[in-house]
């Protein structure tokens, strides 16, 4: 459904390489649990990557890459106790620069995470992003992120998450009815600019996603939050798919498929029949599509069940009779354009 | 023990990928390409004395390219003899231009801050970029004080058109897009040299200079209809520092400038989340919100159904109104009595 971070691959294995040798020359004995730690990998592509480096070096005058050349560790260390002491080395001594793209991809990140109240500290942020470009190779790619006006309500649950207590909130479904909800918040999540709370539902007995901007009346409660593990979903995953879920038939051009990545439609035809193409849905119920799909006017077309297509329809001609209704003494809307 | 170098097993690309780097490294004058290709571990292996190294060769060029990908200054010189011949360029790794600058440090709350700004991005390239400048933080050997706990940020670049165009970007290529401007039915093809590609209410701009007009426009990464075709050896500049804050502060005019009044159905879905959003209007039932795109908020708003009603401008209200035409029509099941 959606790209998956690229594996690790050469390029990934030569930076581990050109990072550790400054590494262990600043330690100079280190377990490889320690580096392997340190650097979030397993041991065994620790144990690699020192084989490789203590195997390695430069051609020297001789160009026969003679002992010398190359760089070396105490062996028996290595060997018996899993110990690294690196005791010769070879053409580099310090940490590489960023390239421009992985400078621009932090500092991005960066600019994300100044909309969280815990990083307000706009010039301690700036001076980071700075220190960033001057350690890079060439100046960082031009990706930026505008800052948001955090919700008020990230402060509101961040507190209650760290005293670990409940919060109580009205909540709008998308089926338009207003519910009381009292929740062990676990996490704050975000996906661009929509922030989400994820936490245990009273009402619901559940774990559930929320959308922020559709809470009000948000306090935080002195009830201690019970822990509760998550079964990790994909972060604002609202959908809960369920049993008694609806399956709805949608036509559209086969380049929007993406728009509906959050539904996880499934092409039910090949784009070869023209540029339109038909995919499925699986929604709990025709409220949210009806919003979704009177949304993507023009683009998402609902095909079947027609009790969908009705749904729709009426929700959009009710939109309609809101302006008919205000327009009812001048002429009356027939012509349809 | 001491394992000799000339080791039977086949060379791995890492190893001859680090082979090489050492090498241009540790060489001051450079080294051209037939010395590389004869001595470094990796491509010695395979070098034919006399023979054809043609694919041999093409290796090289790769692997300068990978190289060059992670930020390594991987520089060319020519022969003072021989000035614009391939055949005795040298090539090298300054140490200085290597080596992170020596003033750099970064404090343990620095480190985690970094940290969490490279789980930002969960997918893509920009995802395996952010964990490489993560591995290189991490040889600096400092420890991240305790990371925030309760929070999941994620950047989700999900328009097709945002690798091949920051990649192109960064290349200082111009790009041939087939654009579907909001409000038109019919897309056309761009040519633009990409100066910054921005996130501004949650959506990803593209800023850079239209080829045909001579003069700085912004697109939406979501209406970019098809492939974004990369014009094949660049010869754009690349894009000063300062290009992405301009696109920002632009597209910050823009939204000040333009704002619409709603009403909104008291209690509704529009209610709660367009009230966040905007200033209450004159009226109780009104919020005044402003906007970049007439034609996205025009989306957006005819999603909200029967719970809000334009008020102004008249253009949105139009367009608006137009859009809850197009689907009541196209969802009305037909009867029997008009097949």
């Amino acid at each position: 459904m959606t790209a998956k971070p690229a594996a690790f691959g050469a390029s990934d294995k030569l930076t581990f390489l050109l990072s550790l040798v400054p590494y262990l020359m600043d330690h100079d004995r280190v377990s490889v649990a320690a580096v392997a730690e340190h650097f979030g990998v397993t041991p065994e592509r620790v144990r690699d990557a020192v084989n490789l480096i203590a195997m390695s070096g430069v051609p020297g005058e001789t160009r026969q890459y003679l002992h010398g050349d190359l760089f070396d560790i105490q062996w028996d260390e290595f060997e018996t106790n899993d110990t690294i002491v690196l005791t010769h080395l070879v053409a580099i001594d310090d940490s590489p620069r960023f390239s421009a793209r992985e400078a621009a991809a932090l500092i991005a990140g960066l600019q994300y995470l100044s909309a969280l109240p815990e990083n307000a500290d706009k010039e301690a942020i700036a001076s980071l992003m700075a220190k960033l470009s001057r350690s890079s190779t060439g100046a960082p790619s031009q990706l930026a992120v505008s800052r948001t006006d955090a919700d008020v309500a990230i402060s509101v649950i961040q507190g209650a998450v760290r005293a670990g207590t409940q919060v109580e909130f009205d909540y709008l479904s998308a089926r338009g009815s207003a519910e009381h909800r009292r929740v062990d918040p676990v996490r704050i999540e975000s996906v661009d600019n929509d922030w989400y709370l994820r936490g245990w539902c009273h009402l619901r007995g559940a774990m559930r996603t929320f959308r922020l901007d559709r809470m009000s009346a948000l306090t935080s409660t002195l009830v201690p939050a019970d822990t509760h593990d998550d079964d990790a979903q994909q972060p604002g995953a609202l959908f809960v798919s369920s049993a008694d879920d609806l399956t709805v038939t949608i036509e559209l051009p086969a380049s929007a498929l993406g728009l509906l990545a959050d539904y996880g439609p499934e092409p039910t035809s090949s784009a070869a029949e023209g540029d339109l193409t038909r995919a499925s849905l699986r929604v709990s119920h025709f409220h949210g599509l009806k919003r979704f799909v009177t949304g993507l006017a023009g683009v998402v077309t609902v095909v079947e069940p027609g009790a969908a297509r009705q749904t729709v329809a009426d929700w959009a001609a009710s939109g309609v009779a809101r302006y008919d209704a205000e327009s009812d003494r001048s002429a009356p809307d027939t012509a349809r354009p | 023990m001491s394992p000799t170098p000339e080791h039977q097993h086949p060379v791995t690309v890492e190893e001859r990928l680090f082979s090489l780097v050492l090498a241009l490294i540790a060489t001051q004058i450079g080294l051209t390409k037939s010395e590389i290709l004869s001595t470094v571990q990796g491509y010695r292996q395979r070098f034919q004395i006399g023979g054809d190294n043609a694919s041999l060769e093409r290796q090289f060029e790769r692997d300068k390219d990978d190289i060059r990908e992670l930020g390594i200054p991987l520089e060319t010189i020519e022969s003072p003899d021989d000035p614009g011949s391939n055949h005795h360029l040298r090539y090298r790794i300054p140490k200085g231009l290597y080596d992170l600058p020596a003033d750099i440090t970064f404090s343990p709350d620095e480190i985690m801050l970094l940290k969490l700004a490279a789980t930002v991005w969960r997918e893509g390239s920009l995802s395996a970029e952010s964990r490489r400048a993560l591995t290189k933080l991490n040889s600096l050997g400092i420890d991240s004080t305790d990371p925030i706990v309760g929070y999941a940020p994620f950047l989700r670049a999900r328009e097709s058109s945002f690798e091949p165009l920051s990649k192109a970007m960064d290349r200082g290529q111009v790009v041939a897009f087939l654009y579907l401007k909001p409000g038109e039915s019919a897309p056309r093809r761009r040519v633009v040299a990409p100066l910054a590609v921005v996130l501004h209410e949650g959506r990803w701009h593209l800023y850079g200079t239209d080829q045909d007009a001579a003069a700085p426009r912004t697109f939406l990464l979501s209406r970019i209809v098809g492939p974004v075709v990369a014009r094949p050896g660049g010869g754009a500049r690349r894009a000063d520092d300062g290009q992405g804050e301009r696109a920002l502060a632009e597209l910050d005019a823009l939204w000040q400038a333009q704002t619409a009044s709603i009403a909104v159905e008291a209690g509704s879905d529009a209610a709660v989340r367009l009230g966040k959003r905007g200033a209450p209007g004159v009226d109780a039932d009104t919020v005044d919100l402003h906007y970049t795109d007439l034609n996205i908020l025009a989306d957006e708003l005819a999603g909200y159904g029967p719970e809000v009603l334009v008020r102004s401008p008249a253009a949105l209200r139009e367009a608006v109104l137009t859009r809850l035409r197009q689907v009541r029509d196209s969802h009305t099941i037909p009867t029997e009595a008009d097949r």
